[in-house]
């Protein structure tokens, strides 16, 4: 089964996957109409920046067992049985935290959304794109990602790949750039900048 | 966000974000902190916005689109958009330009009250270059005729601009060779924006040719005419003592900042704040005098003609305004943060802008144009002096610290005793090593004031004679190397040589615009030797900068023969083969190139090595560094 990876050393810092995030999350589904849209359609993937500036994509790992599901008392955080994506129904979100105080990750944020009943605030996090999905599409944020931060594979392809690469990198002599030219002289020159 | 101590090396700065933040008042550096991380593909370059079939960007992990939708690759975006930016400094300056030629041609026709030609000398000096017959016409005549000459030179009527005759002849030569001999200051851009174009100039290394020319038409161009017209109008610099940073603010006068770039604005409120009806009006409000100060480029050119003041540089602005001892800031245009009128807002500061073509939220929009300025600014004055009863809670907490301005090619060449052979002894002697423009902005990429401060430390320690403009000169002058005493800091033969003449081992030569004093001083010098520019122990840099101007500003430089150390990136690294030829191609081409180094430790030697290698190639002596 296919699943969104992340590739930290990827990220590119250009945010595109929290736009297409809030976008498919919206009630149009389309940017320009997205925008007018009330309440906001708001990303559940988010960017941070790193020690050097660096960008990290941070979504829900959909854990298993998961903290926030152990922590709702409602009973609104289930796990899906076929694709093991962990979900919130917000009719039943009382909108406590208890979820988000127990999340390694800070990933669940807490406002209206498109789905929830109009006027209420309900905890709001990943869904790996189960709708879209279920259309046939890849989860928006893999799709926006130009870089390969976000990739959606299967988990297995991806770990031998990964796999691969840490071979060939401590071969003799090898010389495998972990990233390209262009982003190692950018980085060297932000860390410089920073270091002063 | 890092610690005040991180943000900048200034006490005054330090002081007054703690203050912003008791007041609750945001600046660039939260700002900044709040756009990380910044988007990789616009860093490195390898986005493009130019048409609508995109917006497109390049994967630079080699995975993704590796051509946007019209089919252009890395290189072609990388510099399509260097171009542009050079195509915007270059508008930048010029326009500002313009506006000078606009004021001359107005007093020229008697349309301008309050404006005059204050140095006739210099007229006739340009008239000449121009070509205008002085003798026996009056000074008005001569000013029409050459201001019609300049806005010639924005056309499309010349071969070649009028002022490259100052340039020496090998280095003109060359610019004809390669093809990058600039024919009309608009034109250039023009065309710039022209080959950019979706489906135009798709050869990255045409496009980057044809950005040396519209670099060249500002530097020897649009940027020239605006320090050549400002010192007709307004006087020929020559050395001034002022003083600078926060402290110049006074707690018992009417304080009042100009801000922006053009002297046509700063030079009516001067004359105003001098009247003694408005004088008087201040001693009645309370207040002890009418204090004129400056921050950015058009303080700099007050500085540099009347010694007025300096308040701080580009990342001071909106601490400035945090002292509360602003009655009114006024503002033209280039490098006025849209921040300013919200900040202005939490104290009584009353914001102005005055230029036709700049607006700003939360400022109160008073046109200044030649036939209404005098008129304008006394108004102006009295407003603010009106003012001065508003003020609340006051808080500057430095004391300013001296400095000396107004260093002119005229007015060196004059402390040299009328020639620059004393200099070029020295130089040949090896008790000055060489010569550094250190130019440019602040960026809050860079820790405030440390790229300039500490390079040029560093340069003068080794002999190296520093000229400055713009941003620069206020952070060098906060840091006390803009005094006579400061030779203590200098090497021994730069010591010497200063301190014979009298003069700091860094001088302040202006405005951005006024960095083409540097070519012109450059350009003497290569003639004396009878070299060319590329040939000299030489160098430039921008340590902090930030803005299109300044990518323009050292895009002239190297195709003018200097060699120019960045500190911050410019969005290039996407293309390896555009990097190669800004960092080693352009050797060959204009014999200088550009490096990036945000370290001005290293930065430092850098300059040194190529400052050595020079003089080793022209058989003076020289050292391993």
């Amino acid at each position: 089964m296919k699943q969104v990876v992340v590739h930290p050393e990827r990220c590119v810092g250009c945010m595109q996957c929290m736009v297409a995030c809030a976008v498919a999350h919206s009630r149009s589904g389309q940017l320009y109409t997205a925008l007018a849209e009330r309440p906001r359609p708001r990303p559940r993937v988010h960017v941070g920046a790193g020690l050097y500036n660096e960008g990290f994509p941070n979504r829900c790992r959909h854990c298993d067992p998961a903290p926030c599901l152990l922590a709702c008392l409602a009973g609104a955080i289930f796990r899906d049985a076929h694709t093991g994506t962990v979900l919130i129904d917000p009719d039943k979100c009382i909108n406590c935290a208890s979820c988000a105080m127990a999340c390694p990750y800070g990933v669940i944020r807490f406002h209206e959304d498109p789905v929830a009943p109009p006027g209420k605030t309900v905890a709001v996090k990943c869904d790996n794109c189960d709708q879209r999905v279920a259309q046939g599409l890849a989860p928006a944020c893999t799709e926006a990602c130009k870089s390969g931060a976000l990739t959606y594979e299967e988990m297995d392809e991806a770990m031998r790949r990964k796999t691969a690469e840490v071979a060939r990198s401590v071969s003799t002599g090898a010389e495998t750039a972990a990233v390209p030219p262009a982003l190692a002289l950018l980085m060297a020159v932000k860390k410089a900048e920073l270091s002063l | 966000m890092a610690t005040f101590e991180n943000i900048s090396i200034t006490e005054d700065a330090r002081l007054l974000l703690e203050k912003t933040r008791r007041d609750g008042v945001e600046t660039v550096w939260q700002r900044h902190d709040a756009q990380q991380p910044q988007c990789g593909y616009c860093e490195t370059g390898l986005s493009c916005r130019i048409c609508i079939m995109g917006p497109c960007r390049i994967d630079p992990f080699g995975e993704g689109p590796q051509r946007g939708v019209c089919g252009a690759d890395a290189d072609i975006i990388v510099a399509r958009n260097l171009c542009r930016m050079i195509a915007a400094g270059a508008a930048s300056h010029s326009d500002h330009g313009r506006d000078l030629v606009e004021v001359l041609a107005a007093v020229a026709a008697g349309k301008a009250p309050g404006y005059r030609i204050r140095d006739e000398q210099k007229l006739k000096s340009v008239a000449a270059e121009y070509g205008v017959e002085t003798d026996g016409k009056d000074t008005l005549a001569i000013a029409a005729e050459v201001a019609d000459a300049m806005m010639e030179d924005y056309g499309m009527r010349r071969k070649s601009l009028t002022l490259l005759s100052r340039a020496p002849e090998k280095r003109r030569q060359l610019w004809e060779k390669i093809g990058v001999t600039p024919r009309g200051i608009d034109r250039e851009t023009s065309e710039m924006m022209h080959r950019t174009h979706m489906g135009v100039d798709n050869g990255w290394q045409s496009l980057l040719l044809q950005g040396l020319r519209n670099a060249l038409s500002d530097g020897w161009g649009g940027s020239m005419i605006a320090t050549e017209v400002s010192d007709i109008l307004f006087g020929v610099p020559s050395p001034k003592a002022t003083t600078v940073n926060v402290g110049v603010l006074r707690e018992d006068q009417v304080n009042i900042v100009v801000h922006g770039h053009n002297p046509v604005v700063s030079e009516m409120i001067l004359k105003a704040c001098e009247s003694p009806d408005l004088l008087a009006l201040a001693r009645e409000k309370g207040a002890a005098g009418i204090n004129l100060a400056g921050v950015c480029c058009t303080g700099n050119e007050l500085l540099m003609r009347h010694g007025i003041p300096m308040a701080g540089n580009h990342l001071m602005t909106e601490l400035v305004l945090s002292t509360g001892a602003v009655e009114m800031m006024l503002v033209d245009y280039q490098c006025i943060m849209p921040s300013l009128g919200t900040i202005a807002g939490c104290y009584h500061t009353r914001m102005i802008s005055t230029s036709d073509k700049a607006r700003f939220p939360g400022m109160e929009h008073r046109e200044f144009h030649p036939d209404n300025a005098e008129k304008m600014a006394a108004e102006l004055v009295r407003e603010a002096v009106e003012n001065f009863t508003r003020r609340k809670q006051v808080y500057i907490p430095v004391q300013p610290v001296n400095a000396v301005g107004g260093f002119s090619v005229e007015a060196i060449v004059g402390a040299l005793g009328g020639t620059p052979e004393p200099l070029l002894d020295a130089i040949k002697a090896g008790k000055i090593r060489g010569a550094v423009g250190i130019v440019g902005c602040n960026n809050p990429k860079i820790k405030h004031d440390y790229g300039h401060v500490t390079l040029s430390r560093r340069l003068i320690e080794n002999d190296i004679l520093v000229v400055d403009t713009g941003c620069v000169s206020v952070a060098t002058a906060k840091a006390g190397l803009k005094v006579p005493e400061a030779i203590e800091m200098a090497g021994p033969g730069l010591k010497e040589v200063c301190g014979a003449l009298g003069i700091p081992p860094v001088l302040h030569l202006g405005s951005c615009v006024d960095n083409v004093r540097i070519l012109v001083l450059a350009s003497a010098l290569a003639d004396a030797l009878g070299v060319d520019i590329s040939d000299l122990p030489l160098a430039g840099a921008a340590p902090e900068w930030y803005s299109e101007k300044a990518a323009t500003i050292g895009t002239y430089f190297v195709a003018s023969g200097v060699y120019t150390v960045l500190g911050p990136m410019p969005p290039v690294t996407g293309s390896a083969n555009v990097v190669g030829l800004l960092t080693e191609g352009l050797n060959d081409v204009v014999g200088a190139t550009f490096a990036v180094e945000p370290d001005p430790e290293k930065a430092a030697m850098l300059i040194r090595r190529h400052i050595e290698g020079k003089r080793k190639a022209l058989g003076l002596s020289s050292v391993e560094v």
